[in-house]
């Protein structure tokens, strides 16, 4: 909108934006939807006064003015009301004649969105497109060397173990002393990892578990997905399907209350229990669940009154070191579960990693290791913490990997990699690419939440919007009329489309390289990249 | 066969192996010299008796004795059959080009991989791979596979064309005799087969029936295999139609995936069997779940329009400290209803024509939305200047409270105006003989013409009584008035002009007194004046020094004068000069001195930095600050029985004095009627709601009133021009009549979709957008 009067600091115009509309008059066709679906008002129906002056040739008679009023479609320029380039408009024009373009410079509107001191907060993903995981390729082809397998006619067992195998001799030994060793699952490599009823919202939530048991159901492939922090549905709780759920508890422990009352009327164990101490987008930073988002279900589910903020706080309260946090942790749930259920903590990537692997190396119930990289997406966060904390997963792992090398247990504790896989699409190749770095498997959200769900977030900036419950697909939001556009039938299909190609795609990528009964778990003599220093970090080949 | 003449070959000679060079070299030299039967005694050579293409036309029979090695009969001639009187090894018949290869034993992996004529027979079973990768040219017969017994694992894989013929007769596996995983990425060819099996690949193949010409082939063709492989009792066994099935690639069109649950079958057979009704959250939630289009109407609606008529102020009532509602009056003149616009401002003012039309700065058209948005308001003064001949309100009889009004100026009138048209009864206590205060007093007649000020002041003395003071009240008298009356009103303005503290200030006249004595002409100023202080009074004081004489006039003042508007405008146009900062030292008989030495000249100094309250006879009930009277948000002081209006409070305008006036009025009455005063709680309507593109901005408004009218946005107030009729997109909205001509504008929810088109064209900024009532 024109400024005509006094210009303030953050008075900006479409050129500041970061995402500017582009409308295109002649085709439009007024019908509205663009407005009313916009999710954050950041476009109207303007109107517009055009002036033409009409001026008689051989200025025979005087001239004149005459004004005309238009109507367009005209976005704000006020930061409150910022286009976020989701292109909900596009999608839902009939004529094809609204689309958010990106700026093409850096935009103003970033110096100006922490009005009142408040920096910016947002949801989705780091804001850097590139990454490693894409630039390490695969260079062992096994054409002569091993037999050379076919993805297509080949049979694959890609299974991975979660849980805690001990040497043979502790194994018995436990076993004969106390009739007890610990608990092992056999899953699928690919898990959908923590994000909660609530940050999703429950269409999305169902169809994802509705997808994970159909892939074990239907499909036999054990496919395990992470409750997140949130609790869980009760009647998930009291099903079958709870064998395909690993429950995680975080620093808020909203909802264990109602799990813990379940727990008797359980026709089945859990898969796992995740004990969520850091995250990948967000290190070192807690969680909230604005109020506006507790809406009685949210609520009965996190055994909270509704309309209330709910706060995780950065750290456990009643942890202090790592020796008592782990111990402390994984008894308590072991217990819950009567030994039976393994227990694993996640953390976000760090430099400080190794040292909680020591520690748990030395725990014979610590059932893995899950390390959550910067390129981890969130609900909701500072965009200083999602932009410029954290550590890259690739070389994280891969110093984990081989120092359980060097102490002899890389196939005694299982590391999971999650942060950032597939983020630019290519899911098997970067989760090939983890798995043959050291990791057991990995775990996947934003690219569920792209593939199974539409969700457009992308690294540039765009949508972003998690955090405020506008999703506009439906992914994020706890408004039932946003929510309910989300058939979670359909994400439920597209869960299996997505885990049936990437099941093919890795079957591509290890075929060649002679595996199919076990994965290539740290098989890194097949990993290559251009980058020497690349390289020498990660301790594979350096290829040109 | 009697003219058959052997050329045996040796695969050993000397006790040594043949290389399979040597060996294949021999055969071939031995085909191109001529022979035709050639018996080898084979020792694991590779590929033989492929390859005899020197024979041409003529027929070669290759004996094969002893073990032959892999590949026998690779790239096979039409014009060879080769006899293996053993079993043998792997990939029997690769790339088969036409040969017809019988095997007396068993065949190892690979049997016919890749072969795309002719016919392999074996007599008893293979191993795994077999038939993979076979093909069939349409310009020759199809390749032929027959197997006695049973075939190993992986059979049939990418075959992509032939015929298969498994005759189960005594398989290695009784219980499947196709092995496991066959026809994986078959494409073409078909597979016939006698026994039992465990699975095939489906999304690759199909069993099909048997149909006539198929059977009759088979059986034809196995009589042929039977005396091939000397084996012709058995046709009577296997030769049973029923014990036979086929299985044939499917088309590309016919590919399919694995027949699996749809997943809406799965989710009400599974998901929701285990969990109940509704799935996961189905115990949680009374309301519909199910999918919904993403553009909605009605209950679905994110946000709705809402018709906000009349919720808001307009900028101009509430910029205008009087609180006229400017903006209605323009809407009654639209309305053709023009006498009643004049009127209306009575309701507000006793003084319309005089402050309205003349001595107020407008705040109204300053706050104007046209104003805000770059054009030219809508002038308010005409409106004013009209009110001249407003007739006042039907009074109503006296029934209220009693009200002494301690000073006739504005203040003092404007709120016994007000309570005498709520009924009270008010007297105004005055120390001077005609009401008007500052309007009589001070303000130059230049600035109004005496017969508006006249005609308004006529209005007000015929409803107002008015004691004449002779001398200020004192605080006993203060007293009795609060005795005598239900309330005191104190409205007695800022009387007491402020001097400097300098040395000769003596010699200087206030700027009160120099008015009051120009106003009839009894002072001459001189040619020289000086005027200390360059506010718009001060303005006002050297307006009247030049129309009594003087030439040369100077303000001065301690900082950027504040004079604004006429007055400025004025005294500029006279010639004064405006001087500053300039710090006044001593005031000598030759002018001003100041501070930096320099001496104005003047004949005339007048001091012009405002006037102050005279507070000595009231009550000590009634609280001060820094001079001036304290009072609540209605003009009521610490003494609740006493209110202080006007200039006593705080100096200010003559609208606002007035709208103080009428304040202290609504809350008086509200009090004598028992209740709790209250104020307008209306907001004003945001800006951006008025839409000013709708005007010509080149185009002022101006006389006629009509035009001024139609220039006027009606901020926050319908004008009925049913753009949004006409914008919505759904057809919505409609206009309901109502009453006595009212109406409102409705909307019908289950068309709307919430776009706010409404609310973005509405001129008005009467349509706003707000969000649906939460579910749950």
């Amino acid at each position: 909108m024109a400024s005509i009067g006094t210009i303030a600091p953050s008075s900006l115009s479409r050129k500041d934006l970061l995402w500017q509309i582009v409308w295109d008059k002649e085709r439009c066709a007024f019908c509205g939807r663009c407005t009313a679906v916009c999710p954050v008002h950041a476009i109207e129906l303007g109107v517009f006064r055009k002036r033409l002056l009409q001026v008689a040739a051989g200025m025979e008679t005087q001239p004149s003015n005459v004004y005309q009023v238009f109507y367009g479609i005209r976005q704000k320029t006020d930061p409150a009301y910022s286009c976020i380039g989701c292109g909900t408009c596009t999608l839902v024009c009939p004529n094809d004649c609204i689309i958010p373009i990106r700026n093409d410079e850096i935009d103003k509107l970033r110096f100006h969105i922490n009005r009142g001191g408040q920096p910016r907060r947002r949801g989705g993903r780091r804001n850097v497109p590139e990454g490693i995981l894409d630039r390490i390729k695969f260079v062992r082809i096994s054409m002569l060397t091993d037999p050379a397998l076919d993805a297509g006619r080949h049979e694959f067992e890609l299974r991975t173990i979660l849980g805690r195998v001990l040497p043979p001799e502790e194994t018995l030994k436990l076993y004969k002393e106390e009739g007890w060793s610990p608990p092992v699952r056999e899953i699928y490599p690919l898990i959908i990892g923590s994000m909660s009823f609530g940050a999703l919202s429950p269409t999305m939530w169902e169809g994802l578990q509705m997808g994970v048991a159909y892939l074990n159901e239907e499909l036999g492939m054990p496919v395990r997905m992470c409750t997140g922090e949130g609790g869980c549905p009760p009647r998930l709780l009291r099903s079958r399907f709870m064998k395909y759920v690993i429950l995680q508890i975080a620093s808020g422990y909203f909802g264990w209350d109602e799990i813990i009352h379940a727990i008797p009327e359980m026709k089945e164990d859990p898969c796992a229990v995740e004990i969520k101490y850091g995250q990948g987008a967000k290190p070192g930073d807690g969680g909230l669940l604005m109020w506006y988002k507790v809406n009685k279900l949210i609520a009965a589910i996190r055994g909270v009154p509704p309309g209330v903020s709910l706060p995780s706080p950065p750290t456990h309260q009643t942890l202090y070191s790592i020796e008592e946090a782990v111990a402390k942790m994984i008894q308590s749930l072991y217990m819950a579960w009567g030994f039976r259920v393994p227990v694993y903590p996640k953390i976000s990537g760090t430099s400080t990693a190794l040292a909680v692997l020591n520690n748990l190396t030395r725990n014979p119930y610590a059932a893995g290791l899950a390390i959550d990289g910067e390129d981890g997406g969130t609900g909701a966060a500072y965009n200083v913490s999602m932009d410029h904390m954290g550590h890259p997963i690739a070389s994280n792992i891969r110093e984990c990997y081989l120092n359980l090398v060097k102490v002899g247990k890389q196939n005694e504790i299982p590391l999971f990699a999650a942060g950032g896989i597939g983020k630019r699409g290519n899911l098997a190749a970067n989760a090939a690419a983890l798995i043959m770095l050291g990791a057991s498997g990995v775990q996947i959200g934003k690219y569920i939440m792209q593939a199974a769900a539409g969700c457009v977030g992308s690294e540039t900036d765009r949508c972003n919007i998690c955090n405020i419950g506008l999703c506009p697909k439906g992914i994020t939001s706890q408004d039932p009329r946003i929510y309910r556009r989300l058939d979670p039938e359909k994400v439920a299909e597209r869960v299996v489309d997505v885990f049936l190609s990437f099941d093919t795609e890795l079957k591509k990528i290890v075929a060649p390289l002679g595996r199919s009964t076990s994965l290539p778990i740290g098989m890194s003599d097949a990993l290559g990249i251009d980058d020497y220093h690349a390289a020498e970090r990660l301790q594979i080949k350096y290829v040109v | 066969m009697e003219s058959e003449q052997w050329v045996k070959i040796e695969g050993i000679i000397g006790g040594y192996r043949v290389d399979s060079r040597i060996l294949e070299e021999r055969i071939q030299e031995a085909v191109a010299s001529g022979a035709r039967f050639i018996e080898v005694y084979a020792a694991g050579q590779h590929g033989i008796g492929g390859r005899l293409w020197r024979a041409k036309d003529e027929n070669v029979y290759v004996r094969v004795i002893g073990s032959p090695g892999q590949r026998l009969g690779a790239m096979g001639f039409p014009n060879t059959t080769i006899e293996v009187m053993g079993p043998v090894s792997d990939d029997v018949g690769w790339l088969n080009a036409g040969a017809t290869i019988i095997v007396h034993g068993n065949a190892t992996n690979g049997a016919g991989n890749a072969m795309a004529q002719g016919k392999i027979y074996i007599a008893g079973n293979i191993g795994a791979r077999g038939m993979t990768m076979t093909k069939h040219n349409p310009r020759f017969a199809p390749p032929e596979l027959w197997v006695l017994g049973s075939v190993g694992d992986y059979f049939a894989e990418f075959m992509a064309g032939g015929i298969a013929v498994i005759c189960g007769y005594q398989p290695q596996d009784p219980e499947n005799v196709l092995g496991y995983r066959p026809c994986v990425g078959m494409v073409g060819g078909k597979i016939f087969f006698r026994g039992p099996h465990k699975g095939y690949s489906l999304p690759d193949a199909k069993l099909v029936p048997i149909d006539d010409e198929s059977w009759i082939w088979l059986i034809e063709n196995l009589k042929l295999f039977l005396e091939n492989i000397k084996k012709p009792d058995l046709f009577d066994v296997l030769a049973k139609r029923s014990d036979w099935q086929l299985i044939a690639a499917r088309s590309p069109m016919e590919k399919v995936l694995l027949p699996r649950k749809s997943m809406h079958e799965f989710r009400m057979v599974v998901w929701e069997k285990e969990l109940g009704k509704g799935g996961l959250i189905g115990d949680l939630v009374t309301f519909d779940q199910s999918p919904i289009p993403i553009i909605t109407t009605g209950f679905l609606r994110r946000y709705v329009p809402v018709w906000e008529n009349r919720k808001y102020q307009p900028p101009c009532e509430a910029s205008c400290p009087t609180g006229i509602p400017v903006r209605d009056r323009w809407q009654l003149i639209r309305e053709g209803r023009i006498d009643e616009a004049v009127d209306l401002a009575l309701a507000y003012t006793p003084f319309p024509a005089t402050v309205c039309g003349y001595l107020c700065p407008n705040l109204c058209m300053k706050g104007c939305t046209r104003t805000a948005q770059g054009v030219a308001p809508v002038d308010t003064t005409i409106l004013g200047k009209a009110s001249l001949s407003a007739k006042p309100p039907k009074l109503p009889p006296i029934t209220g409270g009693k009200v002494a009004v301690i000073g006739g100026g504005p203040a003092g009138i404007s709120v016994a105006w007000q309570l005498r048209l709520k009924g009270h009864e008010p007297v105004i206590y005055d120390m001077r003989s005609e009401l008007g205060g500052k309007l009589t007093e001070v303000i130059p007649p230049s600035r109004i013409p005496q017969e508006v000020l006249d005609a308004e002041l006529d209005r007000v003395r015929k409803l107002i009584p008015h004691v004449h003071l002779q001398q200020k009240l004192s605080k006993e008298e203060f007293e009795r008035l609060k005795l005598d009356y239900d309330f005191v009103i104190i409205a007695t303005g800022a009387q007491k002009p402020r001097m400097l503290p300098v040395p000769g200030i003596e010699r200087a006249i206030s700027a009160r007194d120099f008015l009051r004595r120009s106003r009839s002409n009894d002072i001459s100023p001189g040619e020289k004046v000086v005027i200390i202080g360059a506010g718009n009074v001060g303005c006002d004081v050297a307006t009247e020094a030049f129309r009594l004489g003087a030439k040369d006039i100077t303000l001065i003042d301690i900082q950027e004068p504040a004079s604004f508007g006429k007055e400025r405008k004025e005294a500029e146009a006279i010639g004064a000069k405006f001087l500053w900062p300039r710090f006044t030292k001593a005031i000598s008989e030759k002018g001003v001195e100041l501070s930096s030495g320099e001496l104005l000249e003047a004949d005339t100094v007048v001091v012009a930095i405002g006037d102050q309250p005279e507070l000595e006879n009231i009550p000590d009930t009634v609280a001060k600050d820094r001079g001036f009277v304290k009072v609540n948000e209605y003009y009521q002081t610490t003494d609740p029985k006493i209110f202080a209006i006007g200039d006593v409070v705080k100096l200010g305008l003559l609208t606002e004095a007035i709208g103080a006036g009428r304040i202290a009025a609504e809350a008086i009455d509200e009090i004598l009627k028992g209740k709790r005063p209250r104020r307008d709680v209306r907001m004003v309507i945001e800006r951006g709601r008025i839409k000013s593109e709708y005007f010509d901005p080149r185009l002022a408004p101006g006389v006629p009133l009509e035009r001024c009218a139609n220039a006027c946005a009606s901020c926050g107030s319908c004008r009925d021009c049913g753009i949004c009729i006409t914008i919505c997109p759904q057809g919505a909205i409609s206009k309901v009549e109502g009453l006595k001509g009212s109406f409102e504008m409705a909307v019908d929810g289950e068309k709307c979709i919430g776009c706010g088109f409404c609310a973005g064209a509405c001129p008005c900024g009467i349509w706003n957008l707000v969000e649906n009532d939460p579910i749950e």
